[in-house]
C-alpha cells in the first residue's frame, strides 16, 4: 500500500475516534441533565480536554500530510472535509461541556413540566441521532446516510422555534420556573446549534464523496 | 517560369542520383575482375596434391603449397600473440588515460607506425633481428608483421572501449571490484565484439604483406615448423615464383594467389558473423 | 537502537580548484531513509559520492575532513572495503548488458571472484530479488539479458545487485530521474521496506519525493549543508529561509 493511504486510513480512525468521543460527550451530559447528577457532569468537563487535544493533533496531522504528500482529488477533498468536520466536532464537545456545566451550577432538577412542554427531550435526542448517522456515514461512505440529517434538522427548528412562545406560555402558569426556563432556553438554543453543526459535517462528507458543495444552498433529500 | 525551373533541378538530382549508382558500380568492378581472373587462372591448379605438396625441384611436374600454407600459419599465429595481448593492454591504457603524457605519445607513436610502409618494418626488423642473430627466421616475420598488427588492434580496442558508457565502470566499482577486475571482468567482455573485430581486421591486414617477410622469414623451399629457421609464406611463394621463368612455378603461384584470395575473403566474412553474434546490447 | 551509522564532520570536496562541497557536518541514523535535496550544482551528488570513495575516482578530484561509518573513519580504509559496506544505485538503470538477470544479482561476488556453493548463489538470487519485489517477475526467465527488463525492472535489478552484497548503506544517486511515474512509485515502495534492513540515502532533485519517503531530509545550497531535520519539520516550518525559499519553489 502507498504510504499515503496508510496516512490517511490512520487520519480516518482518528477522525471517528474523535466522533466516539464527542458523542459520549453528548450523551453523558443529557444523562446528567436528566438525572441531575453532578458527578458524571464533573466527568464531561474533564474529558473536554481531550476533545481539545484530539482536535489538536487532527490539525497538525492534516497539516503533515498536505505537506509530504501533495494529495489529489478524493484525497485532497477527503482532508478539507475532516479538517473543518474536526472543528463542528470540537465546538460541539464545547457544546456538552456547557450543558454539564450548567448541571454542576443548578441547584435543583429541571420540573418535569417545563421539560415535557418544551420538548427539550426529543430534541436532545434527535440531535445526538443526527451526531451517529453522521458518524455511520462517514465511516461507510454513505451519502444517503448523510443526506438524511438534513431533514432530521427540522425537528429541532421547530422546537427552537416555538420555543419562545411555548415557554412563555408556561410562564404565565408558573412564574416560579422563570430562572430555570431562561436556562432552558440557552439548552435550547446550544442544541440548535448542534444540529447546524452536524448539518455542516454531513455537507463536508457529501463534498467529499461526490465533489458536490450543498453549502448554502436548498438541500435535497 | 517557376515550373520549368523545378523540372530543371529534379532532373539534375535524378542525374546526379544515376551518377552515384554508376560510380558506386564501378567500385564493385575491379573487386569482380580480380576475383575472376584469379579464380580463372588458378581454379585448375588446386587438388589435394596441390595443398599437401611441397613445390618440387624445377623441371618435375607437380609439387604444392603446403610449406606456403603451413608457414604462413604459423607466422601469422606467432604475430598474433606477440600483438594481440600487447595491443589490448595499450588500447585499455589509452581508453582509460585519456590526458596524461604517455596517452600522447603513445597514441602518437601508433599513429606514426600505422604510416611506415611495410617495406621499411621490414628492413628495421632485418637490423634489430636478423643480423644480430645471424640467420633469417620465422620469427623476425613474425615480429616485422606485429609491428604491422599493432596500431590496428590498439586503435580499434581504444575506440571500441571509448563508446562504452561510464556507467558500466561505475557500476562495477561501486560492487568493490578492484580495478584489474573490472576491466578483465566488465570492460573487455562488454567491448569483445568491438575488439575481436579489430583484431581480425589486423590479422587480415598481414596476411599477405610480402615486404616485410622479405628480409626477416626469407623463404624455405621445405616444409618447416622451426620458428628459428627461415620459413615460406604464401605471398613470398607468390612473389618469388610467379617471377621465375618457369611455368610450372606460375601455376603454382596461381594457385596459391587463389588459395590467399579467398582465406582474406573468408576472414573478412568470418569477423562480420562473429561480431554480429557477440555484439551487446547496450 | 537509535545508533549513527555515518557521521560527517569538517567534510569537504573538490574538482582541481573547484571547492563543491564546503565543510559538511552530519549524523545519519540507522535504518533511516534520508534525502538529499538541493538545486543543481549544490554538491549533493558529489557529497553522496565522497561517501562510498567514488568522487576520488575523477581525475582532479579531492576531499579532506572526516567522513565515519561505524566510527571507522572511510579514508583510512581500503576502498575496496567501504564499497562493499556501501553500496551504490545511479541515476540510469546499469545492469551488465552480457550477463544474465541471475549473474547480474550476483555479480559483486562472481566478478570479485568469490567462489560460492550453487546453492549459496541461489539462495542470495532469491532473497535479493525478493527484497526488490522483483522474484515473481523475473524468478521464470534469470537466464535472459538484463536488458530486456523495462526501465524500472532494471533499476530494481540493480538496487537487487547492491543489495545482494548485504550492504550497511545503501547511496542513491537521483534513482527514478530516468523512471516513468508508474516505475517511480514502485522503487519509492521499495525504500519503506528496505529500511527495516539498510540505511538509505537518496540524493533526488525531485522535493515531492524526498518528502514522500524520507524520514530525514538535508538541503544543500551552493556546496554548504544548510539545514537537516525531520523531514515533518522540514516541510511544514523549516528554520532556514534558504530551505523555504527552495521548497516553495521561490527560487528563479
Amino acid at each position: 500500500m502507498a504510504q499515503i493511504e496508510t496516512e490517511l486510513q490512520l487520519l480516518k480512525s482518528e477522525a471517528i475516534n474523535m466522533w466516539t468521543l464527542v458523542n459520549s460527550q453528548l450523551n453523558k451530559a443529557r444523562e446528567a441533565f436528566l438525572t441531575f447528577d453532578k458527578d458524571l457532569a464533573r466527568e464531561v468537563v474533564l474529558k473536554e480536554k481531550r476533545v481539545n487535544g484530539s482536535e489538536l493533533k487532527i490539525d497538525r496531522d492534516c497539516e503533515n500530510i498536505f505537506a509530504l504528500f501533495c494529495p489529489v482529488a478524493i484525497d485532497l477533498r477527503f482532508l478539507l472535509a475532516v479538517l473543518k468536520i474536526n472543528s463542528n466536532l470540537e465546538r460541539i464537545g464545547d457544546i456538552a461541556e456547557g450543558i454539564a456545566k450548567y448541571v454542576i451550577d443548578a441547584e435543583a432538577p429541571f420540573s418535569k413540566e417545563l421539560l415535557e412542554v418544551s420538548r427539550v427531550l426529543p430534541m436532545y435526542e434527535e440531535a445526538v441521532g443526527m451526531l451517529e448517522d453522521t458518524q455511520a456515514a462517514f465511516e461507510k461512505e454513505d451519502t444517503i446516510l448523510a443526506r438524511g440529517v438534513f431533514k432530521r434538522d427540522d425537528l429541532l427548528d421547530a422546537v427552537n422555534k416555538s420555543s419562545n412562545k411555548v415557554l412563555e406560555a408556561h410562564l404565565k402558569a408558573h412564574p416560579e420556573d422563570t430562572s430555570q426556563a431562561l436556562w432552558l432556553i440557552s439548552i435550547i438554543r446550544r442544541l440548535e446549534r448542534v444540529g447546524d453543526q452536524t448539518k455542516n459535517v454531513a455537507e463536508e462528507i457529501i463534498f467529499y464523496l461526490e465533489a458536490k458543495v450543498l453549502k448554502h444552498s436548498k438541500k435535497f433529500a | 517560369m517557376q515550373a520549368s525551373h523545378v523540372k530543371y533541378r529534379l532532373g539534375k538530382s535524378y542525374g546526379f542520383q544515376i551518377l552515384t549508382y554508376i560510380l558506386a558500380f564501378a567500385c564493385v568492378v575491379p573487386l569482380i575482375a580480380i576475383l575472376f581472373f584469379i579464380i580463372k587462372a588458378g581454379v585448375t591448379k588446386i587438388n589435394w596434391h596441390f595443398l599437401v605438396n611441397i613445390p618440387k625441384p624445377v623441371g618435375e611436374t607437380g609439387g604444392g603449397i603446403a610449406n606456403a600454407l603451413v608457414g604462413s600459419i604459423l607466422i601469422i599465429i606467432v604475430a598474433s600473440v606477440i600483438a594481440i595481448p600487447i595491443g589490448i593492454m595499450a588500447g585499455v591504457y589509452l581508453s582509460e588515460n585519456r590526458k596524461s603524457r604517455l596517452a600522447y605519445w603513445c597514441r602518437l607513436s601508433t599513429d606514426i607506425l600505422q604510416g611506415v610502409p611495410s617495406i621499411v618494418i621490414g628492413i628495421v626488423a632485418y637490423f634489430w633481428l636478423v643480423k644480430p642473430l645471424g640467420k633469417f627466421s620465422a620469427l623476425s616475420g613474425s615480429a616485422a608483421l606485429a609491428m604491422m598488427m599493432l596500431p590496428i588492434v590498439v586503435r580499434s580496442t581504444e575506440e571500441t572501449l571509448k563508446l562504452l558508457p561510464d556507467t558500466l565502470k561505475e557500476a562495477a566499482l561501486a560492487l568493490g571490484m578492484p580495478f584489474h577486475r573490472v576491466i578483465f571482468k566488465v570492460i573487455i567482455p562488454v567491448g569483445i565484439s568491438g575488439i575481436l573485430s579489430g583484431v581480425m581486421l589486423s590479422i587480415a591486414r598481414i596476411t599477405g604483406e610480402t615486404a616485410p617477410l622479405l628480409f626477416t622469414a626469407f623463404g624455405n623451399p621445405y616444409l618447416s615448423t622451426n620458428l628459428t629457421q627461415p620459413m615460406q609464406s604464401l605471398p613470398l611463394l607468390i612473389f618469388n615464383y610467379a617471377t621465375s621463368p618457369y611455368n610450372e612455378w606460375h601455376d603454382l603461384a596461381w594457385g596459391a594467389s587463389l588459395i590467399l584470395l579467398l582465406w582474406v575473403l573468408f576472414l573478412n566474412i568470418f569477423t562480420k558473423i562473429v561480431t554480429r553474434k557477440w555484439k551487446v546490447q547496450l | 537502537m537509535e545508533s549513527t551509522v555515518i557521521k560527517s564532520r569538517n567534510f569537504n570536496a573538490s574538482f582541481g580548484s573547484n571547492h563543491v562541497v564546503k565543510n559538511v557536518n552530519i549524523d545519519i541514523p540507522r535504518n533511516h531513509v534520508i534525502a538529499v535535496m538541493g538545486p543543481s550544482g549544490c554538491g549533493k551528488t558529489t557529497y553522496l559520492r565522497c561517501i562510498n570513495r567514488m568522487h576520488e575516482l575523477i581525475p582532479g578530484a579531492s576531499s579532506s575532513g572526516e567522513m565515519k561509518l561505524n566510527e571507522e573513519d572511510v579514508y583510512q580504509m581500503h576502498p575496496i572495503f567501504v564499497r562493499l559496506k556501501i553500496g551504490m544505485v545511479f541515476q540510469r538503470p546499469n545492469p551488465f548488458p552480457n550477463l544474465s538477470i541471475y549473474d547480474n544479482v550476483i555479480a559483486g561476488y562472481k566478478l570479485n571472484g568469490i567462489k560460492l556453493p550453487k546453492a549459496e548463489r541461489d539462495r542470495i538470487v532469491e532473497h535479493s530479488l525478493s527484497r526488490v519485489a522483483l522474484w515473481n517477475e523475473v524468478k521464470d526467465s534469470l537466464n535472459k539479458k538484463g536488458s530486456f527488463l523495462s526501465g524500472g525492472q532494471q533499476q530494481r535489478l540493480c538496487i537487487a545487485r547492491a543489495v545482494a552484497m548485504e550492504p550497511e548503506v545503501l547511496l542513491f544517486d537521483e534513482p527514478t530521474s530516468a523512471l516513468d511515474p508508474i516505475s517511480t512509485s514502485t522503487v519509492e515502495e521499495l525504500f519503506h521496506e528496505l529500511k527495516v534492513n539498510y540505511t538509505l540515502i537518496i540524493v533526488t532533485h525531485n522535493m515531492q519525493q524526498a518528502a514522500r519517503v524520507s524520514d530525514k531530509t538535508a538541503f544543500f545550497f551552493m556546496g554548504e549543508l544548510v539545514e537537516y531535520d525531520d523531514t515533518k519539520i522540514m516541510f511544514t516550518n523549516p528554520k532556514d529561509n534558504r530551505t523555504q525559499n527552495y521548497i516553495t519553489g521561490r527560487f528563479s
